[in-house]
């Protein structure tokens, strides 16, 4: 059963609201990633294979993939301690800490990167106190992994904070009277429910993290098949102005983030028919 | 008598609580955790930044290339920010207004530009307006180039920055319904008039909420500047581009006192988030999501 395209609806402005969404949607997202799009049919599958299919590509986006998952892990495992905190928990300085989640949002991506550098440089507070015991963490993998730790930070305890306002106390109390162990009842009733919004937030942060590149590249180091991620391969041949190659790895990227973009929403769907909500 | 009596009321706790030692033990890891991850490089920034006094600093924020800095990323968010609101309320009267087919699509090509890496981003206005590219050799050739000059740069922060006003008012607008406007519709007031006088009331402060956000995002955006721009002195060089520059010279402290002047205005942006959560939780999208 299919209606009409637009149902008729007497509320006013139709076409202008409609014009200026389809206009500005099209000239700013979609003409230009159509660009990009088209830059690759231009130069061909065998042409983008032959870009991509290169080591020192090949390690950077499996870099950048594998820290990403590292850090999203931790962030899903921390963010839902946090949101825990935060929400079942009453002490002072709680505003402040529920206000600080949000920082690494607000916090511009190279003012960020330029801070993390400094502190865990060889020479920087916690460099210093690292490199005692023979730890170096800026300019190695460790420094991309903890950059990307500190941007994913937010979205698991902001996807997870308004699922565990929802729960209801009855349910707790009620595994309780069964005979439940509080440890127990975490594990098996209050987990389960958080899961599918952890997930999300998990997905959220993993998207990001692939795609980071202000808060990276100065901690980095930027060594190449070391610690080069992904998007500075696109700016290096952006420099070089071998723009095919560029388009090619920016592909290879957004390929990344369509998939990502499909695992959240089938997350959301699998959750929704689990429990009723997200 | 045993004296084992009990001398003071023994404390139950609740089946739905942690005990003490496991509830402090998990807000020392939030604390600690924060601490390390978020405060440190914070109090970083401004540490840094006064490291050789204030009037050092101060200087440096009056260096002619900080002060251009300034003055272009303040005429790109003046500009980049009004766009996307209007977009932002356009796009959410349309989707929330009216049945159309291709709704979740639609709401789905609107999120698009958070899960793109900022560098894609700049990398598809490179490829769309650049001077290899048709359109942009056209404009170049009319005097009017995009890529490495403003209008460049301006696309490029819409970008970045498209969603956040759409996606904070649509569910706001959802959960409001059409039943008030309808109503102003039947007593004869006009399209703009219902606009004006009922929705935008309804609306305004998931909208200033959401332009928030978005400003702040602009005023900081790094990577799809870096791409566009050229990050041309005086010229095409944004605060995070100039940040960049200079601490690549290694001009610390004038590369850490502008970083604190964004760091200063995300704290504003922050403080401001809160104040609004707090006040008008009810009229916000973002604090009754489900």
């Amino acid at each position: 059963m299919k209606g009409p395209v637009i149902h008729r609806s007497p509320m006013p402005g139709l076409g202008l609201s409609m014009g200026i969404t389809i206009t500005m949607l099209s000239l700013v997202v979609l003409l230009p990633i159509g660009a990009l799009l088209m830059k690759g049919a231009n130069y061909g599958l065998a042409g983008i294979w032959e870009t991509v299919n290169r080591e020192r590509v090949w390690t950077a986006l499996f870099l950048s993939f594998r820290l990403s998952l590292f850090a999203a892990t931790l962030n899903l495992v921390f963010g839902v301690l946090l949101a825990w905190v935060l929400v079942r928990y009453r002490f002072p300085g709680r505003r402040i800490l529920d206000a600080a989640v949000d920082l690494p949002f607000a916090l511009p991506t190279a003012v960020a990167g330029i801070a993390l550098t400094a502190l865990y440089a060889p020479k920087g507070a916690f460099g210093q106190l690292a490199a005692e015991i023979g730890w170096k963490i800026a300019y190695t993998q460790w420094g991309i992994f903890i950059a990307l730790v500190f941007v994913g930070l937010p979205f698991v305890a902001r996807t997870v904070q308004p699922v565990i306002e929802e729960i209801e106390r009855e349910v707790e109390e009620a595994s309780a009277t069964l005979g439940a162990s509080r440890l127990h009842t975490i594990r098996h009733v209050i987990l389960p429910m958080l899961l599918p919004a952890a997930l999300t937030g998990f997905a959220l942060a993993l998207a990001r993290a692939v795609g980071e590149y202000g808060s990276v590249i100065f901690i980095a180091g930027n060594i190449p098949l070391v610690t080069e991620i992904a998007p500075l391969l696109i700016i290096i041949q952006l420099e070089e102005f071998n723009y095919d190659a560029a388009a090619a790895i920016g592909i290879a990227m957004l390929l990344i983030s369509f998939a990502m973009l499909l695992l959240i929403n089938l997350i959301q769907v699998w959750s929704r028919r689990r429990i009723g909500y997200v | 008598m045993s004296d084992a009596t009990v001398s003071r009321p023994v404390r139950f706790r609740a089946a739905t609580e942690e005990s003490p030692a496991t509830r402090w033990t998990l807000i020392a890891v939030a604390v600690v955790g924060l601490g390390i991850l978020v405060f440190a490089p914070l109090v970083t920034v401004f540490v840094m930044a006064l490291a050789d006094g204030v009037v050092a600093s101060l200087e440096s924020l009056t260096h002619k290339d900080a002060r251009e800095a300034i003055r272009l990323t303040l005429t790109i968010a003046a500009i980049s920010v009004p766009l996307n609101a209007i977009f932002g309320v356009a796009a959410a009267w349309f989707i929330t207004k009216f049945d159309f087919r291709g709704k979740a699509f639609l709401i789905t090509l609107i999120d698009l530009p958070f899960s793109v890496s900022p560098v894609v981003a700049g990398l598809c206005i490179v490829l769309m307006f650049g001077t290899n590219s048709l359109v942009g050799g056209w404009l170049v050739a009319q005097g009017y180039p995009i890529v490495f000059a403003m209008p460049g740069i301006i696309l490029a922060t819409m970008f970045v920055t498209f969603p956040f006003v759409a996606r904070e008012l649509i569910p706001v607008m959802i959960e409001q319904g059409r039943a008030e406007e309808e109503a102003a519709l039947t007593l004869g007031a006009g399209g703009w008039r219902v606009f004006w006088t009922v929705t935008l009331p309804n609306i305004r402060w998931a909208l200033l909420y959401g332009v928030l956000l978005c400003n702040a995002r602009a005023m900081g955006e790094f990577g799809a500047v870096a791409v566009v721009s050229g990050k041309i002195r005086g010229q095409t060089a944004t605060i995070p581009t100039t940040i960049e520059m200079l601490y690549q010279e290694y001009l610390s402290v004038a590369a850490f006192t502008l970083a604190a002047v964004l760091a200063l205005l995300a704290l504003v942006t922050l403080v401001l988030k809160t104040l609004l959560e707090l006040r008008h939780a009810d009229e916000l999208a973002a604090t009754h999501r489900h």
